[in-house]
């Protein structure tokens, strides 16, 4: 059971450290600067902060690469072990990095998965290092990566590589932010949203028809936005006296609930009561 | 039947003198439209016209006298007397003693108690500069552009404190941001405190912000600064806002074309993305309940202005604990005085609440 464990963490090094390759090499190319995604080199001079970043960048690619290329080999060969070796003292001087990162630079992420990585480092990120760490340190003397022998063999595997993987995830504060990548659509409070479109939705809606008769003037005399709830005032006329028409337009794309008020201009008296809106500012 | 070209722009311009009426109103008519009681007054404690009268830790004026044990101010309500306790703090690009401060200088200064009579904190010519370096010229002379709503600022790092600042701000360079406390002079600033850690990207290349799950969470968490008055009035209180409806706010107004070489380096904050804390769209007049992390301290404050230029720095504030990333409220000084604030420090970390 133990050297099936041994043999998995071959895959699972070499995944993470191309991983935090291709991220850090994303954030790199999407703001044009490679010290973009600067991490624990936030504690070099300004000078070194670059050819450090490139030197990490090209460490962990080496090591990843050198990781898959070696699978093949047993540990106990001079290139296999010295791949596993190297990638153990890699995470080693990660965990001091870190260590002394967070004492000396609360306010930075880590870095390892780009822009990913931005919470601020943490025991988790710290202990995640260290685990890895250990992880390396067990690759050294493996045998030859190999498929499993039997389907039980395959299962025991899966369920090591599930666990391990529930592991890593619970010590990545990076797996929250990727969660919310995949599934997102922009709330309605962010949204650009023209002016003229929400006009052309009022100016369709049963609110308007209702009032529109007292409107008096072509244009609206203010408009404002809160959240998710666009605001349209005109002037208006009700029975000779002069009144403001409020209308409170929802931001979405079809069929927007709309709410209008009438008010006195001088003493803001609401001239009878609307319905409560029934949605909050933001939703 | 209206028709949409007539439709006016309704920049939110500040200085309309039809505005802080226009704007203070908004709360109001918010909330006889949703049909809500338990909006916040918007007459009482803060309205947007300006007015002093909700101040009530904090006094804007100059110097008549200062003495060991009173200090004389020349305010908007006439002259005003206050006793100083042997505990009182002055600052005047430094720590100084009350009796250094010197006839005429424009001080911010806060009170022990609300309405008592004892101040606790002076600060004397107290002046800030955030934004984009766009030129430099030997050195330690900078100008710094603020943003479209703000202008440009020279900046004069002082012999004393090039050291300090270049620990915290070591690129200095046209395109990089720059944010600092120091003595206000005629025509510039007197650099002395950084008041962050220079970002490590150029100002026109912010990080992507994060995404936000569902909606964005209220209230929200990040840092407050403040800025210098400009052109609104001294005792202010209120905020510059990260996220104004760009439909219908300063985001509105078009760059102006280059005319200096310069200007190859300035950048509009409307054209860099969202800055790195996703805040809802909102408008001059909205009214937002701010409350400081350190000291505990809640006010009431209405958006009284365009605060762009703090969604270009992605940072933290430190003065109690890690803040979030980000700057969600830019603040006059008469707020963030009377939220608890020191000045010189620069920020405090704030919970932010959208509607009060």
């Amino acid at each position: 059971m133990l050297l099936a464990i041994r043999e998995l963490q071959i895959p699972v090094l070499a995944a993470m450290l191309i991983g935090g390759c291709a991220a850090k090499a994303w954030q790199a190319w999407r703001s044009r600067s490679v010290a973009a995604g600067m991490g624990a080199t936030g504690l070099f001079p300004l000078r070194l902060r670059r050819p450090v970043m490139i030197a990490i960048f090209g460490t962990e690619f080496g090591l990843g690469v050198g990781l898959v290329v070696t699978g093949g080999q047993a540990g106990t060969a001079l290139p296999a072990a010295s791949v596993r070796t190297a990638t153990a003292i890699f995470f080693l001087i990660a965990v001091g990095a870190l260590q002394e990162a967070r004492q000396r630079r609360p306010d930075i992420g880590c870095g390892c998965f780009g822009e990913l990585s931005e919470t601020p480092i943490g025991l988790r990120t710290v202990v995640r290092s260290g685990l890895l760490c250990v992880s390396a340190l067990g690759t050294i003397g493996a045998p030859p990566l190999r498929m499993p022998a039997s389907s039980t063999q395959a299962e025991f595997w899966l369920a090591v590589l599930a666990a391990e993987v529930t592991l890593m995830a619970f010590l990545s504060p990076e797996l929250g932010e990727i969660l919310v990548r995949l599934g997102y659509s922009e709330p309605c409070e962010l949204r650009r949203l023209p002016v003229r479109r929400t006009l052309a939705a009022l100016h369709t809606s049963s609110q308007w028809r209702r009032y529109s008769g007292q409107v008096t003037a072509p244009a609206p005399v203010d408009v404002w936005r809160e959240g998710c709830w666009r605001f349209v005032v005109y002037p208006g006329l009700t029975r000779g006296r002069r009144v403001d028409i409020v209308f409170a337009v929802y931001l979405q794309a079809r069929r927007p609930p709309i709410r209008a008020a009438v008010l006195d201009p001088a003493t803001n008296e609401v001239l009878g009561r609307p319905e409560p809106a029934g949605l909050p500012l933001s939703r | 039947m209206r028709h949409l070209a007539d439709i006016p722009r309704w920049c939110e311009d500040v200085t309309d003198s039809a505005g802080p009426a226009r704007f203070a109103r908004r709360s109001r008519l918010k909330a006889a439209v949703l049909g809500r009681r338990n909006e916040p007054d918007p007459s009482a404690p803060a309205v947007a016209d300006g007015s002093a009268a909700a101040l009530v830790y904090t006094v804007t004026g100059r110097i008549v006298d200062a003495s060991p044990n009173l200090l004389v101010l020349s305010t908007d309500q006439g002259e005003q007397r206050f006793p100083l306790a042997a505990a009182t703090k002055a600052w005047r690009g430094g720590p100084v003693s009350p009796a250094a401060l010197r006839h005429g200088d424009h001080v911010i200064v806060r009170r022990s108690l609300p309405g008592g009579p004892v101040v606790d904190r002076i600060w004397a010519e107290v002046g800030r500069v955030t934004g984009t370096i766009i030129e430099r010229e030997g050195p330690v002379t900078l100008l710094v552009d603020e943003g479209p709503a703000k202008g440009r600022k020279i900046v004069i790092i002082g012999a004393r404190a090039t050291g300090r600042i270049q620990v915290r701000f070591p690129l200095l360079e046209p395109g990089y941001l720059i944010d600092v406390i120091g003595l206000k002079h005629e025509g510039f600033l007197q650099a002395l405190i950084p008041a962050t850690s220079q970002p490590p990207y150029r100002a026109d290349r912010p990080p992507t912000p994060p995404l936000i799950s569902g909606h964005v969470p209220d209230p929200v968490n990040g840092t407050a600064v403040w800025h210098e008055p400009g052109e609104e009035p001294q005792g202010l209180l209120g905020l510059a806002y990260p996220a104004l409806d760009p439909e219908t706010s300063c985001e509105r107004v078009g760059p102006a074309p280059p005319s200096c070489s310069g200007d190859l380096h300035a950048v509009d904050p409307h054209t860099t993305g969202p800055g790195c804390v996703r805040l809802p769209y909102l408008s001059v007049g909205s009214m937002l309940r701010l409350r400081n992390d350190c000291t505990g301290r809640i006010r009431l404050l209405p958006v009284t202005g365009c605060g762009a230029t703090a969604r270009l720095f992605c940072d933290r504030c430190v003065t109690c604990g890690t803040s979030q990333k980000g700057r969600i409220a830019d603040l006059t000084m008469a707020a963030f005085v009377e939220l608890g604030g020191a000045l010189e420090t620069g920020c405090f970390n704030a919970t932010m609440t959208i509607g009060g």
